[in-house]
């Protein structure tokens, strides 16, 4: 573009020479060649398509079944999630993955380790018969710089989690900002987020659905330990 | 009654009913309603203060102590109350910040901030009190409200002959507090000011163009045919401004959103307030600032180019446009009493139909369908003058492309908007009469409002870049001396994006819990657009090639667009990669790339329109020298202001978040603490972007005013337009006599042998078929 715009400049200053002859109430002529206007429709169409391709592998991982795909199926009593990223395209894969619930509130997050089955208007969590260690899922407070007193959610590095999430009142989405994920909670219907935890990490979860006066400084705490 | 007469009073009455519809709210509701006695007064003791009660209030230091507390007596002397009445009288005081607190039983308190006197504290004139400062430095601000009664409530005489009177004191912080202004003051007396400006403006422009019979006889016809015109010429121009003049809001609205954010942690607008304005400024934005000068261009230019008098329903036209300044009044009110929309432009619910929501939103969603309204009769509008007025041998494919960016843009808005119109009635019924459409403690459903709003929304964003490409065809075409490059593939281009706008919605769902496959097709059709935004940039570019480009300052604007537009759209493809959309999804990135694409697109698209057209509107030549000035300031400090909120994105700023905190240490904090530099650049930048634009106004306004006159064509394009001469007459082409136009003009073809002329495969069987029928026909007769 650049080049053109210098290349192609008038050089006959206001005395502008017309290079189709064009003329007032008149359609000018025809200018364009079909070779060249199909080979950059066809091109750009294969790089897209390309482009959704590579898109598509992260798109099953992101949303594997939580029946057999990426992360097995539930871990039973002290079974361990022992996740595996590939280094080539960052997907992480585990053994079996834990329940724990997210609810959204205007203007707070809670967690539950263990949901219960009767906490759940529509969907219900299986039970699964035991409770998951403090090791492997914790809920605390935390004071963060600025936003005061939050809640924390501490799990485990090298274990994977699912979360079933649901709103009290309306339409909020946690930003799981070490994961790059984020997922709305709404009051109408469960939706699910997976969490692999490979590393150990310290970071926020803010509210990024727009919910009311508060939402800018609805956040917790997720610390990830060994 | 002389047909004059009725107009002129009919504007009284339309000026009244605006002015009511304006202040009413500010009369009737008070920023969280009228809070008691604090506001109103001791109005149950008689309704207005008195001199001869003199309250006073002792013990309150000039310069507080932080958290000390304070022993204040309040007294008041003269008035009616006498010793030996029943009752001596009474006070109310309120304190803008620490804790007021009672000493005995003869105060009681309302609240930390409120106090006032007991049953048993109503026979004394003086009380005291304790208050605590607060912790940390602010300006205070006492009122203190006395009454002296005659006690004559006792013998049924109620409060009759009895006085008040109101003090207020300020107290000030150990380490002094600059006064803060309240931000709705701010962007009201901006708007009132805007306003004036924009008044004296007209004024003078109409006292230069004849200063001899500068008087009320003059003025008052030639104001009563601006406002009941049905001309498409002044329809236009009172669109043009009416888009200048919100252009202007939404701007002061983002400054304060920008001042707000330019710190970490700030409190300039509170969280209240910001919600506010990040929902008015998106509202302004698109649907009273970028629609009406989409409009303004479109009401000009499209007869004009397909030579035809005027659009095919003038009086519908200008309902259209009166519309829109009843539905901004509506969706400011809320504004004007404290309580405007915070839904955010999407307005999504369950929020919009909570009860957390501001009141303000009904007026808000009455403003919206008010523009539905109107952008539907629009639609109809111009769907028909292209259809049916086109000149005698313009076909469909001779059509200038602005006009079939236009044709495209309305058939997409005409499809999308009853979506939207549907949505925003059942908002409405929701919050006014309880209906529960998207209650989910009902069985409603919020996700319909997602799908509804985004089946309009999409199109919508569409629906303002795609008359901007209209333009940018123009401007090329013309400054390079050439015919545009692929002008089929352009109109097919543009009719692809329009089918395409219409099925990739989705990818504004992708966190909503929608099912994986969807998400699927909802990527790939949305990388789908990339393909012929794609054809329309290269074609541009080679329309380029090999022509004279002609420097002036529309071609400036629009290789700026092609600049920016071309990044927007780039960022804009990191969004339905998935994996991607799921960390930007409501981050700055967000923001970053939609302002690359519709300020980059559609404001630097009209601007250089803006350059391109002015001549021909009004006749005058725009200073080149000053628009040259105005590109540079206004593209540089633009880039200042989007480029680095790409990467605020990425380190995970969240959009409509009222503040931000940065952390100087890895682990917990959202934001590296360089953030809090960039945002402080772009906060600059913002200020020289907006004002930036003054240049262009000054430009307008001096052009018309001692501009050099311009001819037919300055710039040699083909299209009809250039045709009329600068300003075109009324109408703008032909004449009628006798219920029949004559004298339009007829489109020539330079290219009669072209191959594109020749009908193809289909269109020959098409007509076959057509010519069957006739025959049928004839041969059944």
């Amino acid at each position: 573009m650049f080049h053109h715009s210098f290349w192609y400049t008038s050089k006959e200053g206001e005395e502008f020479e017309n290079q189709d002859g064009i003329e007032v109430g008149v359609f000018p002529k025809h200018n364009d060649d079909m070779r060249l206007e199909v080979a950059w429709t066809v091109l750009p169409f294969i790089l897209i398509i390309y482009l959704t391709y590579i898109s598509w592998a992260p798109l099953d991982a992101v949303w594997t079944s939580a029946d057999g795909g990426n992360h097995g199926y539930e871990c039973g009593l002290s079974e361990s999630s022992n996740n595996q990223i590939d280094l080539d395209t960052g997907i992480i894969t585990s053994e079996c993955y834990h329940i724990l619930e997210i609810t959204g509130k205007q203007w707070v997050w809670s967690f539950n380790c263990n949901p219960n089955e009767d906490s759940w208007t529509g969907d219900t969590v299986p039970d699964r018969g035991f409770e998951l260690g403090t090791n492997l899922c914790d809920v605390g407070t935390i004071a963060i710089e600025g936003y005061g007193m939050q809640p924390l959610l501490s799990l485990k590095a090298g274990e994977t989690y699912l979360a079933v999430m649901q709103s009290e009142d309306v339409t909020h989405s946690p930003w799981v900002q070490i994961l790059g994920v984020k997922e709305d909670v709404l009051p109408s219907h469960q939706t699910t987020l997976w969490l692999p935890m490979h590393d150990v990490s310290e970071s926020m979860i803010l509210c990024t659905e727009y919910c009311g006066d508060a939402h800018s400084l609805m956040s917790a705490g997720l610390s990830v330990h060994n | 009654m002389n047909i004059g007469k009725i107009h002129a009073r009919s504007i009284v009455v339309m000026s009244i009913l605006f002015m009511a519809l304006a202040f009413s709210p500010l009369v009737s509701s008070f920023p969280t309603g009228i809070s008691g006695v604090k506001d109103s007064g001791c109005n149950c003791h008689g309704a207005t203060t008195s001199d001869i009660v003199v309250p006073t209030i002792i013990g309150l230091p000039s310069i507080y102590n932080y958290s000390e507390s304070y022993e204040v007596t309040v007294a008041f002397t003269g008035g009616p109350s006498t010793i030996g009445n029943i009752n001596l009288g009474g006070f109310h005081l309120w304190a803008s910040e620490g804790e007021l607190s009672t000493l005995d039983a003869t105060v009681q308190q309302f609240n930390p901030s409120e106090v006032g006197h007991t049953e048993v504290g109503n026979d004394q004139t003086t009380w005291t009190l304790m208050w605590t400062a607060p912790a940390s430095d602010k300006n205070i601000e006492f009122i203190l409200h006395t009454n002296s009664v005659n006690g004559n409530a006792g013998g049924g005489a109620g409060s009759s002959g009895d006085e008040w009177n109101r003090i207020s004191v300020k107290v000030s912080a150990p380490i002094e507090v600059l006064e803060q202004a309240n931000p709705y003051v701010v962007l009201s007396t901006l708007i009132v000011i805007s306003a004036i400006l924009l008044a004296i403006t007209v004024t003078y422009i109409f006292y230069r163009t004849n200063p001899d019979s500068f008087n009320w006889e003059t003025f008052e016809p030639w104001i009563v045919e601006w406002l009941t015109s049905t001309d498409h010429k002044k329809v236009g121009t009172l669109y043009f401004l009416a888009g200048m003049f919100f252009l202007g809001i939404g701007g002061i609205m983002a400054l304060m959103i920008r001042i707000q954010l330019s710190v970490p942690g700030n409190d300039f607008l509170t969280q209240d307030q910001y919600n506010q304005f990040f929902t008015l400024h998106g509202t302004t934005m698109i649907f009273l600032a970028a629609m009406p000068l989409i409009n303004g261009f479109a009401n000009w230019m499209v007869p004009l180019q397909i030579g035809a008098p005027d659009l095919a329903l003038p009086r519908i036209n200008a309902m259209s446009f009166w519309l829109q300044p009843v539905g901004a009044l509506l969706i400011f009110t809320g504004v004007f009493s404290g309580t405007g929309a915070d839904t955010g432009w999407t307005g999504y619910a369950p929020y919009i139909v909570s009860e957390t929501a501001h009141v303000g939103t009904t007026m808000w969603v009455a403003g919206q369908l008010m523009l539905v309204a109107s952008s539907t009769l629009t639609g109809v509008n111009f769907l028909t003058t292209i259809a049916v007025m086109r000149a005698p041998g313009m076909g469909w494919m001779q059509m200038p492309l602005f006009t079939w960016s236009i044709l495209v843009a309305n058939l997409m808005l005409f499809l999308s908007i009853p979506a939207f119109g549907v949505g925003l009635v059942q908002v409405y019924l929701d919050r006014v009469i309880g209906t529960a459409f998207y209650d989910a403690s009902a069985g409603g459903d919020p996700l319909l409002w997602s799908h509804l709003f985004w089946y309009f929304g999409h199109p919508e964003v569409y629906v303002v870049i795609v008359p901007a490409f209209g333009v940018i065809s123009e401007v090329i075409a013309t400054s390079a001396r050439r015919s545009v490059f692929g002008y089929r593939s352009m109109v097919y281009a543009m009719a692809g994006i329009g089918v395409v706008s219409f099925i990739v919605y989705g990818h504004h769902m992708f966190t909503s819990g929608m099912s994986p496959t969807l998400r699927f097709v909802t990527m790939l059709t949305t990388m789908l657009v990339a393909v012929p935004t794609g054809i329309k940039i290269f074609n541009w570019l080679k329309t380029m090639h090999r022509g004279s480009l002609v420097y002036r300052t529309h071609t400036l604007w629009a290789l700026g667009f092609l600049i920016t537009f071309t990044l927007g759209g780039i960022s804009g493809m990191f969004f339905p990669s998935m994996a991607m959309d799921l960390h930007f999804h409501e981050s700055y990135f967000v923001v970053a790339h939609f302002h690359y694409v519709l300020v980059g697109g559609t404001v630097f698209g009209f601007f250089s329109a803006i350059y391109y057209w002015f001549p021909k509107m009004t006749g005058k030549m725009l200073d080149e020298r000053l628009g040259v000035l105005h590109f540079l300031t206004a593209f540089i400090s633009y880039n200042g202001v989007f480029w680095p909120m790409h990467r605020l994105g990425v380190w995970g700023m969240a959009r409509r978040h009222h503040t931000y905190f940065i952390s100087t240490e890895e682990a917990m904090g959202s934001l590296p603490i360089e953030a809090a530099g960039w945002n402080m650049f772009i906060s600059v930048s913002a200020f020289l972007f907006f004002f930036s634009n003054f240049i262009l106004i000054a430009n307008m306004i001096k052009s018309v005013i001692r501009g050099q006159k311009a001819p037919a064509d300055p710039w040699g394009g083909w299209s009809f337009e250039w045709m009329t001469s600068s300003p075109p007459p009324t109408p703008s082409f032909g004449h009628f006599h006798d219920g029949v136009w004559s004298d339009l003009p007829t489109l020539k073809d330079a290219n009669e042998d072209h191959i594109a002329n020749e009908p193809s495969a289909v269109v020959k069987w098409f007509q076959s078929l057509m010519v069957l029928d006739d025959e049928n026909e004839e041969a059944s007769h």
